[in-house]
């Protein structure tokens, strides 16, 4: 826990500027797992306020401090899910749209400042960005919640509300999902 | 098979990374502040107009009611209808009492 318990209870009980440290000790770390859940940076900040946003208007609701992070990541979770099917929709409308972080290497590219490392970091965040576009977004924000996120089965259960077999299967047939899709865009996925 | 599996793990390592937890700009809390108080008129406004619907069915209903249960214009022939007081409508009702009690003294 970033914060103790008796300062959510009182941003539960309507004390806004306990809700502002909560707020403010939560920020980086939210903006972070959504940053890698929806692939778009220029996006994350009205995302990440959406969560905030939801929290603020939910947070009677929540039943003791102990559940509050997997509340707020669930929270994080329904909003990158919806930003997602938001995006996936006006998508296909926009084929040709590139993300600002494309538009900001090329620009860096044109003009010789960007260096090797930065490249490659870019290149990679554009390769799983691009495996993962091609799977569902339920696949998409489990597997980012587990492989990139690291969390444990236990957080995750208590995320989604199932149980551990529940999971696991669901885990196994996202893995084999972007295993396939992986070894498709891949050149040398023959041996 | 394992060999992509293995590939594919140490991708997710590498595009963990790649993405570090970015720094909120200087406007996120001015931003999701004002966002709040737009959600916090709009939901007041939503309360307030299911009020008004509420308040105009509720008049509405009434005076359905009573235009139902109030009987006007529809009177006929066939009914009684009082206008006196109840002492008047016992009068009424029993005016020829005592023209039976007087018919009888008089056969004595």
């Amino acid at each position: 826990m970033l914060v103790d318990f008796e300062l959510i209870e009182r941003a539960r009980s309507g004390d806004d500027s306990a809700f502002n440290q909560v707020v403010q000790a939560y920020r980086k770390r939210i903006l972070g797992t959504i940053a890698r859940l929806i692939g778009r940076p220029e996006d994350v900040e009205d995302v990440g306020q959406e969560v905030f946003l939801r929290l603020y208007f939910s947070l009677d609701q929540l039943r003791t401090a102990e559940v509050f992070e997997p509340w707020l990541y669930r929270l994080t979770v329904n909003a990158a899910y919806d930003y997602l099917r938001r995006q996936r929709r006006r998508h296909e409308s926009r084929m040709s749209d590139l993300s600002e972080q494309q538009v900001m290497m090329a620009d860096a590219a044109a003009g010789g400042k960007v260096n090797v490392e930065e490249i490659r970091r870019t290149k990679i965040r554009e390769t799983v960005d691009d495996l993962l576009g091609k799977i569902s977004e339920e696949d998409r924000i489990l597997l980012t919640l587990k492989e990139v996120e690291g969390l444990s089965l236990k957080e995750l259960e208590k995320i989604y509300k199932v149980n551990e077999n529940a999971l696991k299967v669901r885990l196994f047939r996202a893995r084999q999902r972007v295993l396939k899709a992986y070894e498709a865009g891949e050149p040398d996925a023959g041996g | 098979m394992d060999r992509m599996k293995n590939r594919l793990d140490a991708l997710w390592v590498e595009y963990r990374e790649a993405t570090p937890d970015p720094e909120a700009g200087p406007n996120f809390m001015p931003q999701l502040w004002q966002k709040i108080e737009v959600r916090r008129v709009e939901t007041t406004s939503v309360f307030r107009r299911l009020a008004k619907i509420f308040v105009m069915a509720t008049v509405t209903l009434a005076l359905v009611m009573g235009a139902m249960l109030i009987p006007h214009g529809r009177i006929t022939n066939d009914e009684v209808f009082y206008s006196g007081t109840y002492v008047d409508a016992l009068a009424a009702e029993h005016s020829n009492d005592y023209v039976d009690v007087l018919a009888a003294a008089d056969l004595r």
